[in-house]
């Protein structure tokens, strides 16, 4: 009960909710999370139907923050849910690390990934990374100042590839592990996977887990 | 020695040209069974330079810059492009 009162009291941030975003947004608001604050620009297109949980072909065309917010309000009528229409810039993602508690990062390019994780490192709140190609899907979890952080791993944004395969149930599966660690943290339940990757194989059926190593020379968090 | 080899991310057709085992001399380094791993692939199946490097569960870096080590028998070489899709 008293875990389930400080999901109550909490606000996430969940930015871009398409394949990973969407059923991490969704489990956190049935998990009852007080304010569930998504972000996604542009409008709900048929490619990504495979994957989009809380999109549907009567939303094609319509903004998809918008609509997934009406969603998400549905599924629960005590979580307040904020749709933001855009991804955030360097300003709107440190004000928005500012009024969350955690961050959980789902875009499909590092720019912005790396972007969220230096929002929430400047913060002080922890940062979770959620990313998938084709079968693989892999999880992060940043405590800044304690473990890795995204820039640690990767200094540089490593190419972006305009288009990359998506199997809708490793989206699905990882995003719902994202938010199992968000409600962990949340509500001080489990031992979150701190300074961890977590990677799933589905080709093989593997899952794997790597301790990461802080970098010296970080530009986002070394000074902590 | 030998060492288990496990890749994973991005270039599945890639991980099919690898083996899942390396035999190397006592005392090899990471950067020798790197070495002995990539030799036989072409210039347009080698790992991204930001592919992540760990030995037996402890990340140490990327290919381009990782912190080379003495493996053990037994060790497990893992390597993980950069996955990024939403």
């Amino acid at each position: 009960m008293e875990g389930q009162q400080r999901l109550k009291a909490s606000t996430v941030l969940v930015s871009r909710v398409g394949g990973m975003g969407g059923p991490a947004a969704l489990m956190l608001t049935m998990g009852g999370v007080g304010r569930v604050i998504i972000a996604h620009g542009g409008e709900l297109i048929s490619p990504d139907l495979n994957r989009q949980v809380l999109g549907s072909e009567s939303g094609l065309g319509k903004p998809r923050a918008t609509d997934f917010g009406e969603y998400l309000r549905s599924m629960n009528q005590f979580v307040e849910v904020e749709a933001i229409g855009r991804e955030p810039d360097d300003a709107e993602a440190a004000e928005l690390a500012d009024r969350c508690d955690i961050i959980l990062s789902c875009p499909p390019t590092f720019e912005e990934r790396l972007r969220l994780n230096r929002a929430a490192v400047r913060a002080g709140i922890p940062f979770i990374d959620a990313a998938q190609w084709g079968m693989t899907g892999t999880l992060i979890v940043v405590k800044p100042g304690e473990t890795a952080c995204l820039e640690c791993l990767y200094p540089e944004p490593p190419p972006f590839e305009e288009f990359f395969p998506v199997v809708g149930a490793i989206s699905a599966a990882t995003g719902s592990l994202a938010a199992l660690e968000a409600i962990k943290i949340l509500s001080g339940t489990g031992e979150p996977l701190w300074g961890r990757m977590l990677t799933y194989d589905g080709y093989r059926g593997n899952f794997t887990t790597v301790v990461l190593q802080r970098r010296d020379s970080c530009a986002c968090c070394s000074s902590l | 020695m030998k060492i288990q080899i496990s890749y994973t991310g991005r270039s599945y057709q890639t991980a099919g040209m690898l083996p899942c085992e390396l035999t190397l001399e006592d005392g090899a380094m990471v950067d020798d069974a790197l070495r002995l791993l990539t030799k036989d692939l072409r210039d347009d199946q080698q790992l991204p330079a930001s592919c992540l490097v760990a030995v037996s569960g402890e990340h140490i870096g990327t290919l381009a810059h990782y912190t080379n080590r003495p493996l053990r028998d037994r060790d497990e070489l893992i390597l993980i492009a950069p996955v990024a899709g939403g």
